[in-house]
């Protein structure tokens, strides 16, 4: 018996420890119907909530009498939640700032605002080459917010030991490729072939640098592209199965990798935070044909049903302001979506940030296709029967193609 | 056939591989959870190298500094621990009952009910949160603890009543009837001679209610906004925090685990029941 009551002894003070904790929530269950408040959803890191937070946000409140509820939804999480909303019919978001490779399910479900004739609001200082990445089926779904292009990191250490320079076309990437395999025994470039978001990118990137079109799959530049992948790929790193938009960082960092392809946000976690100064970047290599970079990025758009649309209309087109796009330069080094907003950054960031400008200035947007699932899939496959796998590149591409063609009609 | 000589032999041979066998497989469970922690307490210039030293070189509190500094640690913290326990709470209430129940029904009866419990977790979770989301929201339970409670209970009632009908099953019913015979009530039987030998069983499932809520992600997806969870918050962590602070993160979120699970274990004997019918 005493060691029942020992139990619910145990039991009763861990059930008090909750009661206190709950009480001190401040009230989880109360509803959040206060009058003027703008829940906006976005994916950002701590730092950039901090920017948010201090800089973007307050003027917005003042100015409108509004209190801005922010939310982190990653970009993958936001057609859940909104799904979720939508079919409940209680709309909670008003306003996504959402990754534009990530803007397909939200227009196939019908989750999102047509926006088309809002399409003024949009500053004529934004560039126009920004406007066509919202536009589904001639209609206008997303606005332009910021814009972003994978640049070339590199170990300028270990490149200098070496001897070597880094590639700036892709005879001289096989050649920086093959150079570090012989001397080091392991593969020291990287591409990321996770078979995902993060291969696609990379395909885009080669196909349309030598001349092709993704969406074809078969043609003289796709054929191109993959013949050299597959020349390319036994002196990769073995850590190109793993490498994605998270884990390039680490393999730079570690020095698992000296060469490798990612997003300017490897600049902070890289060099800032893990102190990694040899690790400099530049805008990348070309193609037989020219440069070219997947423009990405994030774009804003308003979900379906939110009781809030003429005061999210209004943040979105602060958003888009000199003042908000100056703030964003500045403080986050973010590529601006405006011509007129490039403030000073700071000066160890300099070089970056002239990476990513020269990158930009070769960047095309991605198609926006409601079959893109099917694109996604067929590149990623292609790339792994090819590429891994070694088979034959022109009846695997003919394959492809033809699902393409098929995803195209459904 | 066996010889004596031959078990004798084998005796040794398990005797001698016992221990080397036993620090083998703690060293592969701990040297994970040592590389967490060794990355959460060491200077970057420790880890980000290509051959970061076993033992902590540069020692450093910044990483946990400034999680513990951020706000993202004791909200979430409460929300998941609430939620968790207040689950547990409620569920043992419920199942418990419910299982003993279930347990002195006839053998065949017993198995269909069982079954039918499972049944409704046949479904793969991603299928089903979705529409419970949908209800769920519409209920106004979103971002409530209210609403991930009921949610998780959805999820470990069925497994909590399967545990705890295999426990009471272990229960010889003389027990119960002696009791009765002494002038016990059903009542007086189950809470004062039933439940107190199934401690053990309910200790489990208490662990197992317990962590299952505190590590719940697919509902807490759904139905969180702005107040996180802790693996939500985890989640973040690990896609946008750096490498240093997700490691201090992990580590500090394994601290309650470890507590909780070690003031629990305590009840988990072996041979609870041996010499319950005796004499």
């Amino acid at each position: 018996m005493r060691k029942v009551k020992l139990y619910i002894k145990l039991l009763g003070a861990l059930l008090l420890l909750t009661l206190v904790l709950s009480g001190c929530s401040g009230g989880g269950d109360v509803a959040k119907e206060e009058p003027k408040v703008l829940r906006v959803s976005m994916a950002l890191a701590e730092k950039e909530w901090e920017i948010m937070r201090e800089y973007v946000f307050p003027p917005f409140e003042e100015a409108n009498n509004v209190k801005i509820e922010a939310i982190q939804v990653e970009a993958s999480d936001v057609p859940k939640k909104l799904e979720a909303m939508a079919k409940a019919g209680k709309m909670e978001i008003d306003i996504i700032t959402q990754d534009n490779m990530a803007l397909a399910p939200l227009v196939e479900k019908g989750l999102v605002e047509d926006l088309s004739e809002y399409r003024d609001r949009i500053p004529k200082e934004v560039l126009p080459s920004l406007i066509p990445v919202g536009e589904f089926n001639g209609k206008l779904y997303f606005m332009p917010y910021r814009p972003n292009v994978e640049i070339t990191f590199y170990n300028e250490k270990k490149f200098k030991e070496a001897g070597l320079t880094p590639p700036r076309n892709w005879d001289e990437l096989l050649e920086v490729a093959k150079a570090f395999k012989e001397k080091e025994g392991i593969g020291r470039v990287a591409i990321k072939g996770t078979l995902d978001g993060n291969t696609t990118c990379h395909l885009f990137d080669f196909i349309r640098s030598a001349g092709g079109d993704p969406l074809v799959l078969n043609d003289e530049g796709s054929v191109k592209a993959f013949t050299f992948l597959q020349k390319l790929y036994p002196y990769l790193s073995p850590v190109t199965k793993k490498a994605d938009w998270n884990t390039m960082n680490q393999y730079l960092a570690n020095e698992t990798v000296y060469l490798g392809q990612n997003w300017p946000f490897g600049v902070s976690v890289i060099v800032q935070d893990g102190g990694k100064k040899e690790i400099k970047a530049y805008h990348g290599w070309r193609g037989p044909v020219k440069e070219s970079h997947v423009l990405g990025g994030e774009v804003i758009g308003i979900p379906k049903g939110t009781p809030n649309k003429e005061l999210a209309l209004k943040f979105m087109e602060y958003l888009m302001s000199k003042e908000v796009q100056e703030i964003l330069v500045s403080k986050l080094a973010w590529p601006s979506c405006r011509s007129d907003a490039y403030g000073q950054v700071e000066e160890w960031q300099q070089p970056y940030f002239a990476a990513v400008n020269k990158a930009l200035a070769a960047s095309e947007p991605r198609p926006n296709v409601t079959y893109w699932a099917d694109v996604d899939k067929a590149l990623n496959d292609a790339f792994k029967e090819i590429v891994i796998e070694g088979k034959p590149v022109k009846p695997t591409l003919d394959k492809y193609h033809n699902i393409l063609e098929a995803a195209k009609k459904k | 056939m066996v010889t004596k000589q031959d078990s004798d032999l084998l005796a040794k041979v398990i005797k001698f591989l016992f221990w080397p066998m036993a620090i083998l497989v703690m060293f592969f469970l701990l040297v994970p959870v040592y590389i967490m922690v060794k990355v959460s307490l060491s200077a970057p210039q420790d880890i980000l190298t290509q051959h970061p030293p076993f033992l902590i070189h540069n020692f450093t509190w910044n990483h946990w500094l400034k999680v513990l500094k951020s706000g993202n640690l004791w909200l979430p913290f409460q929300k998941s621990f609430v939620v968790a326990t207040i689950t547990t709470v409620i569920a043992i209430m419920v199942a418990a009952p419910a299982a003993y129940v279930i347990s002195r029904m006839p053998k065949k009866v017993r198995y269909t009910v069982i079954l039918s419990l499972f049944f409704t977790r046949m479904f793969p979770e991603v299928g089903i949160a979705l529409p419970i989301a949908v209800n769920f929201i519409k209920l106004n339970l979103l971002d409530t603890y209210t609403g991930l409670i009921l949610a998780h209970l959805v999820k470990v009632l069925p497994f909590i009543a399967w545990i705890l009908v295999g426990t009471f099953e272990t229960i010889p019913e003389d027990l119960e009837q002696a009791a009765m015979v002494d002038g016990a009530s059903r009542w007086t039987a189950l809470t004062k001679v039933v439940f107190p030998i199934s401690l053990s069983g309910i200790a489990v499932a208490a662990i197992f209610t317990w962590l299952e809520s505190w590590n719940e992600f697919t509902y807490a997806l759904y139905l969180t906004l702005s107040q996180r969870s802790l693996p939500l918050q985890t989640y973040y962590y690990v896609l946008r925090g750096d490498w240093f602070q997700s490691a201090a993160y992990s580590t500090i979120l394994t601290i309650p685990v470890a507590l909780v699970t070690f003031l629990l274990q305590r009840y988990l004997k072996s041979g609870y029941l041996s010499g319950a019918i005796k004499g």
